[in-house]
């Protein structure tokens, strides 16, 4: 109690005091009997007793409210505590404490204000931190792929360690994100090359994965989807690069291929050299842009098929031009080829497409080289015909030119013709020996080929055949003329001796032909047997087996072919002299039987013999010499050139004197013209010639082979490699007793 | 694209003979091969472990040589003599003699006998189980037209050709005279001749180059269609293998140092060995050293070759 108060009490007790004396001065003056004086006294106690209690209710009141605030306060200072993980700053000392409650109050308050100020401040860290945690998160996951349960902040845990934990967490989170980004990046970079190479606008295609993605500034979406969008996209863009690499590459190797191939040149080659180069590369290698864009491989495609055509069009040129070279050979070697039709088949099929052409490449070449091969084993031969038609030509010039009666007219230029008709006179001389060798080359080389020698498409042989046959009925026609012009001569001499007189030119001209004409048929036989007589007579010793062995040879095959011939020919040969006979209608027998002979070529006289009108064994001299004789007795010339004639064709002819001469030469072919007994077309000859004696062929092949004995013995040995390396020498008495043997 | 790769010629056998090969044959029964030279030698290689498994030393060169069985062969040798060679015991006894050179030597399994081919114009039988006595081996002589360059046999049929271009077909089973007397349908100088393995007929060579296959009956030239292929060797040093059938020639093999003086296939034909030797036909004159290649043939070497084009016109 303070002294005012207690003043004011005591001056409160005066005034009651007072107010008491002056209510028992009234009361006195009034005189209120006491009974009324006790009851006023009463109420006015009891009054007071009533505002006492009042008061004291009062006071009681806010005590009571006071106490219940500081409990407040404390639990409250208590809970902010626990909340914040933090020991009670204030330890309740209301046990000990002597303080009122007004001041303790007091005390705890500002302790209070404190700790809820601390409250809200760790209330927002938290708050902040789980912010950040949420929108990291919503980042990574995609929006809506996590779920905002989480923002709120638990009031009841603002602890230290829990927002430790919270940090933790967002560090973690930071971490994630960041890695996240890069990896964006490196996705991000890996597709920009890809897209670079590919030739793809990378923007546009990191836009389609995510629009953020396709800002160069910015931050990128890091959402798993994102990144799961990104990697596909890439997988993609590699399985892209792969193919489009595979396919480049293998267009390059097409294109080194093709280039090799056609030698294209350097400049053209270096347009593609970054193509080239990039045929080993792997698939990390290439990063050079649009080294893979559809256009750029568009364009190598189009080079590739660009040379591919320029192949084919090459190819077909090659094989046209092999084609072409082909005929050409054959043109050139008078050869047909075979199988002409079948190689444009292929080459229609080759541009049509249907075949490759080096496959017909291929076979025309080996056309080419098989014919090649046999222009070179006809070559001999032709050059031969070559010389045996420009003979023909200058033949029938100089028949031309003989037919000419003005011919010696001294004109210009007429001793060049003169000359010509020289030199042409001595190449139609020499154009039997030149037929025959030629019909016994050509009969050799089918014999060793076993095809028929084609010229131009016509056998060889039967154009052989045919000019000697015209040169037959020439010679003939010519003989009837000198025939008639020798009996116009005895009628002028006749006429002459009668009246003395003749015509001299005519005379002088059936002299001058008379020879001429007996030149081209009398001489030429001589040329051309006393040419087979110089083979024979070559010298022996140093002969060496090839060289011995061709002729001979030659010669059986030439007999061969005879044979052959002359089986295979004999419907044709039947024929041919049949038209011949009406052709030549007008000529004797004789001469018709001259003909068979020539087309049968020298066969045993004694086939000739029937058909023959001449019954004398020695049929073959008497056809071609008893017409000379009695064309030619006047010419001392021809009559010896005609027993020259004779004397040569009996080798071919007769084989009882041909062994003579082996006797006398010993240098008659070793094949002698007889048939193989083993061959079958001997045994058809006497078939088709009922009047060939069979036992003749077995009779003239002993002494043939006792003549090839003795010739070998005479000879020059052939000897093997290996019996000149031993130095090996056949003796000669044991020959002698082999052959004996 | 079928660029072949380099054709070898083969695995050169070590220790070859000194002078020229005369021949070489595989043995019927193993990769052993048997080689004759002129520097007087017989050698038997074992050609699969490319090593030398025997020599035997002659009076003179060796022209020829044949395998009894895998454990014995024969030789024919310029020093007239024909040898029976025992490989185990490194033994030889002469089985007979000829009047001059012997030049070519058979062992027929069909009639177990030796048949020899000499300069001297004759053919002699030999029967190898005769003892070292002359008169007990030897079994039959029989007159030849000329000397013998080549001999060939298969089953009971001999072909013995000789100089002069004579082609004699014997019968084993009757020697007394030849079944056939042919001539060459070559030009030139026969220079080697072998039998088909089927029995039909008879491939023959000449100096030239040439070579001509025949039958030995006519009827079967005609159907033609079942014999093989056959291999050749040049002085050119090539090697051919040729489709007979089809007048072919299926491959070539690189080309050998010098002249390809003989050639033998394996008994499975997997193996050709080839003796790429000088064979003297220029006379003396230097020349590459005697070698042996024995090189494993393809299947695709030596088999016909299907048509490459359907002919279109047919």
């Amino acid at each position: 109690m303070s002294t005012a108060q207690s003043n004011l009490l005591s001056q409160m007790e005066t005034t009651c005091g007072s107010l008491l004396h002056e209510l028992q001065i009234i009361w006195d003056e009034v005189g209120e009997s006491d009974v009324e004086k006790d009851r006023m006294l009463l109420e006015l106690e009891q009054e007071c007793l009533e505002v006492y209690r009042r008061k004291v209710d009062q006071a009681n009141r806010c005590r009571a409210q006071l106490r219940q605030a500081i409990a407040d306060a404390e639990a409250e200072l208590a809970a902010i505590c626990s909340a914040m993980g933090e020991r009670p700053v204030h330890i309740r000392q209301s046990d000990q404490s002597t303080g009122s409650l007004k001041a303790e109050l007091r005390a705890i308050l500002p302790q209070i204000e404190e700790m809820r100020k601390r409250r809200s401040e760790r209330k927002n860290q938290f708050i902040e931190v789980k912010k950040e945690i949420e929108s990291i998160k919503n980042e990574i996951y995609s929006p809506g792929g996590y779920a905002l349960n989480d923002t709120a902040v638990d009031e009841n845990d603002l602890s230290l360690r829990y927002l430790e934990e919270l940090n933790r967490e967002l560090q973690a989170l930071q971490k994630e994100k960041c890695e996240r980004l890069q990896q964006v990046m490196e996705h991000l970079n890996y597709l920009c090359s890809c897209c670079s190479v590919l030739g793809l606008d990378f923007e546009q295609t990191a836009s389609e994965i995510h629009p953020s993605l396709g800002e160069s500034e910015g931050s990128k979406n890091i959402s798993n989807d994102t990144i799961e969008k990104l990697r596909t996209a890439i997988q993609k863009l590699r399985e892209v690069k792969m193919q489009r690499m595979q396919q480049l590459q293998d267009l390059a190797s097409s294109l080194l291929e093709l280039w090799n191939l056609m030698d294209t040149p350097v400049e053209e080659q270096q347009i593609f050299q970054k193509v080239t180069c990039n045929i080993a590369a792997s698939e990390d290698e290439i990063t050079e842009p649009d080294m893979l864009s559809a256009d750029f491989i568009n364009y190598v495609k189009a080079e590739v098929s660009r040379l591919e055509e320029l192949k084919a069009s090459k190819m077909k040129e090659l094989v046209m031009k092999k084609k072409a070279e082909l005929e050409d050979i054959c043109r050139k070697t008078h050869l047909i080829p075979e199988s002409n039709s079948s190689i444009d088949i292929a080459i229609n099929a080759v541009e049509s497409g249907a075949v490759d052409a080096s496959c017909v490449l291929e076979q025309i070449e080996l056309q080419i080289s098989r014919v090649k091969e046999e222009a070179l084993s006809r070559k001999d031969i032709l050059e031969k015909v070559e010389k045996w038609m420009a003979a023909c030509d200058e033949e029938s010039w100089l028949e031309e030119y003989n037919r000419d009666d003005n011919r010696y007219n001294a004109g210009r230029g007429a001793h060049l013709t003169l000359k010509r008709a020289e030199k042409a006179r001595a190449l139609v001389n020499k154009l039997p020996s030149m037929v025959d060798t030629l019909t016994s080359k050509t009969s050799a080389w089918e014999n060793e080929n076993g095809v028929h020698f084609t010229y131009d498409g016509v056998r060889l042989l039967s154009m052989l055949e045919d000019y000697i046959v015209l040169r037959q009925e020439k010679e003939l026609e010519r003989k009837r003329q000198r025939d008639q012009k020798k009996l116009q001569g005895q009628l002028l001499t006749e006429h002459e001796a009668l009246y003395g007189s003749k015509p001299s030119p005519m005379k002088n001209q059936s002299a001058k032909k008379g020879p001429r004409l007996s030149c081209g048929g009398a001489g030429a036989s001589n040329r051309r047997l006393s040419l087979g007589g110089s083979m024979l007579q070559t010298p022996k010793p140093d002969m060496h087996p090839p060289t011995k062995a061709t002729p001979n040879t030659r010669n059986a095959k030439k007999s061969e072919r005879l044979n052959q011939d002359s089986l295979r020919d004999d419907g044709f040969a039947a024929l041919s002299s049949g038209r011949r006979g009406l052709d030549l209608a007008g000529l004797p027998v004789q001469q018709h039987s001259l003909n068979l002979q020539f087309a049968r070529e020298m066969e045993s006289p004694m086939m000739r013999k029937p058909f023959s009108p001449i019954s004398s064994t020695d049929s073959s001299r008497s056809n071609v010499t008893n017409i000379l004789d009695d064309l030619n007795k006047k010419h001392n010339e021809m009559l010896h050139k005609t027993t020259l004639t004779s004397n040569n064709s009996t080798p071919f002819t007769t084989p009882s004197k041909m062994i003579s001469m082996t006797d006398v030469e010993n240098r008659t072919p070793q094949a002698t013209p007889f048939p193989v007994p083993s061959t079958p077309s001997t045994v058809s000859i006497p078939m088709q010639m009922a009047l060939t004696p069979a036992p003749k062929q077995t009779a003239t092949t002993v002494p043939m082979q006792l003549a090839n004995a003795r010739k070998s013995v005479d000879e020059e040995i052939e000897y093997s490699f290996e019996e000149r390396r031993a130095g090996f020498v056949v003796p000669r008495s044991r020959l002698v007793n082999a052959m004996q043997v | 694209m079928t660029a072949a790769p380099p054709p070898s010629t083969g695995r050169e056998l070590s220790n070859p003979p000194t002078d020229g090969i005369s021949n070489l044959r595989f043995s019927n029964h193993s990769d052993h091969l048997l080689v004759s030279s002129w520097d007087k030698s017989v050698r038997l290689y074992d050609a699969s472990a490319n090593a030398l498994r025997g020599e035997f030393m002659h009076g003179g060169a060796v022209l020829d040589c044949c395998f009894h069985d895998d454990s014995s062969g024969f030789s024919a040798s310029a020093d007239h003599t024909v040898r029976r060679l025992v490989f185990n015991y490194n033994r030889e006894d002469i089985l007979g003699r000829h009047d001059a050179p012997v030049r070519c030597i058979e062992y027929s399994y069909a009639t177990g006998q030796v048949i020899t081919g000499s300069w001297d114009k004759t053919l002699k039988c030999w029967d190898p189980r005769g003892a070292s006595a002359q008169e007990r081996s030897l079994v039959g002589t029989y007159a030849q037209p000329e000397r013998v360059y080549s001999m060939s046999l298969v089953g009971n049929r001999l072909v013995v050709a000789t100089a002069g271009r004579h082609v004699n077909v014997y019968d084993l089973r009757n020697m007394s005279q030849p079944e056939q007397r042919r001539e060459s349908s070559l030009k030139y100088q026969t220079r080697c001749v072998r039998c088909y393995p089927n029995g039909t007929g008879y491939a023959l060579s000449s100096v030239e180059g040439r070579v001509a296959m025949e039958f030995f009956d006519l009827s079967e030239a005609g159907q033609s269609k079942n014999y093989g292929t056959f291999a050749t060797g040049g002085c050119d040093g090539y090697v051919n293998v040729w489709d007979g059938n089809n007048k072919k020639r299926l491959y070539q093999y690189a080309k050998y140092p010098t002249s390809v003086a003989a050639l033998s296939f394996s008994r499975d034909g997997r193996l050709l060995a080839v003796a790429s030797s000088y064979t003297y036909e220029e006379g003396d004159k230097p020349h590459e050293p005697d070698a042996i290649f024995v090189r494993s043939v393809n299947e695709v070497e030596v088999k016909p070759k299907p048509k490459m084009l359907p002919n279109p016109a047919t």
